[in-house]
Order: structure tokens, then sequence, then C-alpha cells
């Protein structure tokens, strides 16, 4: 068995040479049980979270123009209220027969409130209701009702299409899959 | 080794059999994907083909077939004759709209006998503008004369004004 002696490496080089190791290491790793584990840890973990927590939506449609345009992107986030109530105001997504499709709505009146729209203003509970994210507004006009007990009742904020073709309404909480980021 | 070798081998063969082999479910899956493409239009399509496509849509439904949808005051049996007479009428004033199934799942309540809850999602456009629609569906499909044919469309209406 031939050996050589160790070529001596300059001290000062030493650091360098390390982190150069690290940096190819981190970039073309080899091949063995360890990396393929981290593989399949992270693959798993990316489905899943993608899959049940974040999920990612591509917005079609212009219901809620102008906060959210045709072709945008957003997620889903599912935690969003297993530890608060839906508040007014809310951006919430809301299921159909799955999570592949979802309407996008925000919450204007929970459970018991009364609303009604005049003339294209929101009156909710008797009382007018300021809503800086409507741009586009058409007059309206929807007697008053009170939301069912576990229903939420939503509307998009582009309110610049005729009553008759926009989709809005009361809908039962467990629908509600989550909130919009951003 | 042998035997690794043999238990992948099984467990392929096992894959392969479930992939293949065409069950109740996957049979009704295709149908509605099949009623989805004939549903769908291109601006393009010439009347013959129309036509086939929509006498096709209707051998895939029962005949008569229910149809609830709420929002425009239908509900009521159609024979097959209406409800292609229906399906071409749709399918002139919707051209270029691509109809899909989404999110479909299905039980058996009986052995001939198959209650669906599914998405149907139509984008196209509609004079030069961009749209989307999307609505949930609860269908029933029964197994008559050894075909899977659609006897029940209802729009699940889960959005009260």
């Amino acid at each position: 068995m031939l050996s050589s002696p160790p070529t001596p490496v300059p001290s000062k080089q030493l650091p360098r040479i390390v982190l150069s190791r690290k940096i190819h290491n981190f970039f073309l790793p080899s091949l063995d049980a360890r990396l393929v584990r981290r593989i399949l840890i992270t693959g798993l973990s990316c489905y899943l979270l993608f899959s049940y927590i974040l999920i990612p939506m591509r917005i079609q449609g212009h219901s809620m123009e102008p906060t959210y345009r045709d072709g945008s992107f957003a997620f889903c986030w599912r935690p969003s209220y297993l530890f608060r109530d839906i508040h007014y105001s809310d951006i919430v997504t809301v299921r159909l027969s799955g999570k592949s499709t979802m309407l996008l709505k925000r919450v204007i009146a929970v459970a018991g409130d009364t609303i009604e729209f005049r003339e294209g203003i929101l009156f909710r509970n008797g009382k007018e209701v300021s809503e800086p994210y409507v741009k586009y507004r058409m007059p309206w006009n929807l007697e008053a009702r009170t939301v069912a007990t576990d229903h939420v009742y939503v509307v998009g904020d582009n309110r610049g299409t005729p009553m008759s073709r926009h989709r809005f309404g009361q809908v039962k909480r467990n629908r509600i899959m989550g909130g919009v980021i951003p | 080794m042998k035997k690794t070798v043999i238990a992948v081998l099984i467990l392929a063969a096992a894959a392969a059999i479930f992939v293949l082999l065409p069950g109740d479910e996957k049979k009704i899956r295709s149908n509605l994907d099949s009623l989805a493409g004939y549903l769908s239009t291109t601006e393009t399509d010439k009347s013959l083909a129309t036509l086939q496509k929509v006498s096709k849509a209707g051998k895939l439904c029962s005949d008569p077939c229910a149809v609830q949808f709420q929002s425009f005051n239908i509900d009521r049996n159609f024979d097959r004759k209406e409800l292609t007479d229906h399906i071409l009428m749709m399918k002139k004033m919707l051209p270029g709209t691509r109809f899909s199934f989404h999110d479909t799942s299905m039980n058996f309540p009986k052995e001939d006998r198959a209650d669906i809850t599914t998405t149907l999602r139509l984008t196209g456009k509609i004079e030069s503008d961009q749209f989307t629609d999307a609505y949930e569906f609860a269908i029933i499909a029964e197994k008559i004369e050894g075909k899977w044919l659609f006897s029940s469309f209802t729009v699940v209406e889960f959005m009260e004004q």
C-alpha cells in the first residue's frame, strides 16, 4: 500500500476551503440515504402545506374587483378561523363541492344581523355601512333580511354589475374554507 | 432479496389491476368527462359535429331525465328530445365555452345507483369578455341495462339572497 504525505494547507486558506465545500455540498449533494430522506420529507411537507393549509389560488372572474383582479394570485389560509370568529369585512373563500374551485367573497354580515341595500348602499342593522373597498357601484335594492343562525352573508366588492348577475347571499358557516393571503 | 422482488412484483400487479380494471366509479367519472366534452363548444364547431355531440350528450342521460335549477324555476323531467334541444340552445348561446367537472365524489346507496356531488366549471368568452362560472351539482346516475346513465341533475343552491 502506497501512501503520500498530505499536502500542507496554509492555515489562512482553511475557512475558504470549508466554505466552498459547504456551498458545493449544498448545491450538488451526494445522492445518499440522507438526501433521499430529506427530499421525501420536504416533498411531503410541501404537499401537505399547499394542499390542506395554504392553498394557492388563481383568481378568475371580476366579482372581487378592484381588490382582487382577474388573473391575480392569492392563497387560502385554512387556519384563519380556527381560533377566532369571522369578522365584518373579512375576505373569505367559499367552497363548492371541494377545494379546487372556490368563490372569493367579502363578509358583510354574520348570524342575527339584518342587511339591506338601498340604491347600492349597504345597511346593516338599520345603519349605513361605509365600504371604502367598493369602487364600482350600481343602485342595488334588496329588502331587509336577517342572516340565519350558523350562516354568514357574503358579497363581492364589484357592485358595478346588475344585482341579478352577481352571486351573493348567505352561506353556511361550514362552507367557509378560510381567509385569504395577501 | 428474491422475496423483496416478488413482493414488489405482486404490489405492482395489484396496482396495475386497480388502475386498469374499469370499476363503476371509473365508468361514471369517464361518463362525466365525456359529458363535459360534448357540452363544450369551440367557435369553429361545424353544425354537424355539434349535432353529433349533442346527441352523444343526450345518450349519456336517461329518458326522461330530471333537472332541478331553482334560480331559473326549473324542476321537472325532460325527455331525450327536449333535453337535447335545450343543450343545443345552450351551445348556441355559449360559443367557445369549456365545461369541466371538478371535485367529484360519489357514493353508492344501491348497487345500481350512484349519488354524485361535483362542481361544474364554465370558462369562455361572451362578446370578447372572458367569463368564469361554477356551480355545484348533485347528480344521480343509474345503471340501466348495464349502462350508467345520468338520471337527475340538481344545482345545489348554497348561497341564498
